[in-house]
């Protein structure tokens, strides 16, 4: 049963990868994502995971994959604080724009591409092997195709305390782009790190972004993952975080969407031990030819962990959202405590959301609920504010916000907080006008 | 200050007042008393201008424009202020970020300079504590998981920082104790002065125990019946509605 167009179009992209990986083992992972395209269920409309993302037009699209590490020159360093800076230039690590300064013993921050050259006996383990769940079309493409991306391995004990700031920045290209960072952090036992993502774009620049995040927190590890999607108003974007959990350790991960046509974030959880805490959080803003997509699987195949996933949407124009949340709970993950909510706020009559929660719990001694929501600003909330000399377009800006907060108030950074403010506001000004 | 004559008004096609007549002048303090369903409430509304209330016949004046074509900001932009019955919850906007956009939305419509984030902390914290109101509450969300008189004291908060010419208690004593009215009632003495008038909208006497009324009006079933000094709430207190209305009807 397949559709020859859909494989058709992920082996021409692999086809065009130019020289073999610059490591045998690398080589041979990249040719059995290769070998299993044909096998892979192919994502259609037709599956419930696929059925209210533009699949089919993405597939109408040609992308032509960055093979070559891009030069960089023309473009200006992103702004940062952060004294560890990498920044990514259509999936390929940029030296020149990046700065990295000296990092405590113990702790590896480096492109792919540099550790590949290292023979890195943590990433030949763990690359690929927490990603091999689930796998689907986009993440196979991936994984034949890997070039560059993220790798921070932290060793036992250590804690870094800056954060470590990333810039995916995708750029103006005559031929739309397939850009496909891919990244792996392993964080040994009761290390501890914070990491911000920023995907960009270029106004109106066209290209999909593809990329693929694996995580292993190993006992009492302690991970905060801030990702800010910003993409180009023509941009695909798919993000795919795979992420394991070790006994007692800690993951609070938010993801903010702000740009993008389609725009898809997938969240796959599984432990490794008990008492984990696994904290999901997202804010969606989608208009016109806009597409939030969310999927999350939380899998608690271990006793006594905690999981929070709490996501909200603000939808405008002709804005359209999916949020998909399933936590499964097998028979032997007595104790369990998992929480999910989605709350979305209707600007306008046109905006659409497709919401989903799903649990299926196997075991009997556990703590478990969702809810979702689908409103519009209150008209008594806008009087309120009113009658206090707000005018309108000035209160519904503060409503929005205030609905927003919930998700910006758990960012533990003050200057990414500030950041996110400002950008949502910015959402929120174009609103008005 | 304000001239209502001959309102009437609809709420969803059925009418609620029936002619209202009322005239407050400047300095003045207005006691509205009446039954529940009345109207009491219905007037507040009107005043400050919430949407869902169909004026079908007479005026309202307020220094001399009609108050019925203006917006509800422009009607607290021109010195009118509705303490409300069911102050509403608003979880992720910070009341002191609250407050300060309100003020400063006021000043600038009134051609005042907007205060800066420290001229504005420090008033907040004077007439914060002129209503005991926890410093605490001033860093939540509006209202949010307060308690009824909590909420009550933040209405009240409002009206000492916004100073209005005109300021609505809609049953602001309904639900307090009596330490909470009494707050709430110093409160309310604060902004009273020959420049501002006040409307008391209450069910009950002993809201007037702590602020005395200049008038006390009795409205029922959309009209207001009878209108006389304080006494006459005392004699409401003594006797219930019943007379006033049998009176009436007589």
């Amino acid at each position: 049963m397949s559709t020859p167009t859909t494989t058709n179009w992920a082996q021409a992209l692999v086809q065009q990868r130019s020289s073999p990986a610059p490591a045998a083992w690398l080589d041979n992972l990249r040719q059995q994502a290769e070998s299993r395209l044909d096998r892979l269920p192919l994502p259609r409309r037709k599956l419930e995971a696929w059925r209210y993302s533009r699949i089919d037009a993405l597939f109408k699209e040609k992308f032509t994959p960055v093979v070559q590490a891009p030069d960089g020159a023309s473009l200006q360093r992103p702004e940062s604080n952060s004294p560890h800076v990498l920044v990514f230039v259509n999936g390929w690590f940029s030296p020149s724009l990046s700065s990295l300064e000296q990092l405590p013993d113990g702790i590896t921050l480096k492109s792919l591409a540099q550790t590949l050259n290292d023979e890195d006996e943590q990433l030949r383990q763990h690359l690929g092997s927490i990603a091999d769940k689930d796998e689907n079309l986009f993440t196979a493409l991936n994984t034949a195709l890997i070039n560059d991306g993220l790798f921070l391995h932290i060793a036992t004990g250590i804690h870094l305390d800056e954060p470590i700031e990333v810039f995916y920045l995708n750029t103006a290209s005559e031929e739309a782009l397939l850009v496909q960072p891919r990244n792996l952090l392993v964080l040994e036992e009761q290390a501890e790190a914070t990491l911000v993502e920023h995907f960009l774009g270029g106004k109106g620049n066209d290209y999909f972004h593809n990329n693929i995040t694996e995580i292993l927190l190993l006992g009492k590890a302690k991970l905060n993952h801030y990702r800010i999607q910003d993409e180009s108003s023509n941009a695909w974007h798919l993000s795919n975080i795979f992420l394991r959990q070790g006994e007692q350790s800690h993951y609070h991960g938010i993801t903010l969407s702000f740009g993008g046509k389609w725009a898809r974030t997938d969240y796959r959880t599984s432990f490794s031990g008990a008492e984990a805490d696994c904290n999901l959080r997202g804010l969606y803003v989608a208009g016109d030819d806009q597409l939030g997509d969310f999927h999350l699987d939380i899998h608690h195949n271990w006793p006594a962990c905690n999981s929070r996933e709490q996501f909200k949407g603000l939808l405008y124009g002709k804005g359209r959202a999916v949020f998909d949340g399933r936590i499964l709970v097998d028979r032997i993950a007595q104790l369990t405590d998992a929480q999910l909510t989605n709350d979305n706020l209707m600007l306008t009559r046109n905006a659409e959301v497709d919401t989903k929660p799903q649990l299926e719990i196997y075991a009997d001694d556990v703590k478990c609920s969702h809810g979702t929501t689908v409103g519009q600003l209150d008209p008594q909330h806008i009087f309120y504010l009113r009658s206090r000399g707000i005018e309108e377009t000035m209160a519904t800006h503060m409503l929005c916000q205030g609905f927003a907060q919930e998700i910006i108030d758990h960012i533990h950074l003050d200057s990414l907080r500030e950041q996110t403010l400002q950008r949502l506001q910015h959402t929120l000004k174009k609103l008005q006008e | 200050m304000l001239s209502i004559k001959n309102l009437h008004v609809n709420v969803d096609g059925k009418e609620i007042l029936k002619g209202l007549n009322l005239e407050i002048g400047k300095g003045e303090v207005h006691a509205i008393m009446g039954p529940n369903g009345s109207g009491k409430s219905t007037l507040s509304y009107v005043l400050s201008g919430r949407d869902g209330y169909e004026v079908t016949q007479g005026e309202v004046i307020f220094e001399g424009r009609n108050l019925l074509e203006m917006a509800p900001e422009e009607r607290a932009w021109a010195g009118i202020f509705l303490a409300m019955q069911y102050p509403v919850e608003l979880p992720g906007i910070n009341n002191m970020s609250f407050l300060r956009e309100s003020l400063n939305a006021i000043r600038k419509a009134r051609g005042e300079e907007e205060l800066d984030a420290v001229a504005f902390m420090k008033l907040i914290r004077e007439k914060a504590a002129s209503v005991k109101l926890d410093d605490k509450l001033l860093k939540r969300s509006v209202n949010a998981g307060f308690s009824g008189g909590e909420k009550k004291r933040n209405e009240i908060l409002q009206m000492a920082l916004l100073e209005p010419r005109l300021a609505i208690l809609d049953e602001t004593d309904s639900g307090l104790d009596i330490d909470a009215l009494r707050i709430v009632s110093e409160g309310v003495n604060l902004l009273r002065n020959p420049e501002h008038a006040i409307i008391m909208i209450t069910h009950y006497q002993r809201l007037l125990d702590y602020i005395q009324p200049d008038f006390v009006h009795v409205l029922a079933d959309g009209r207001i019946i009878r209108s006389g000094g304080k006494d006459l709430a005392l004699e409401l207190e003594d006797k219930g509605y019943g007379w006033v209305l049998e009176e009436n009807a007589a």
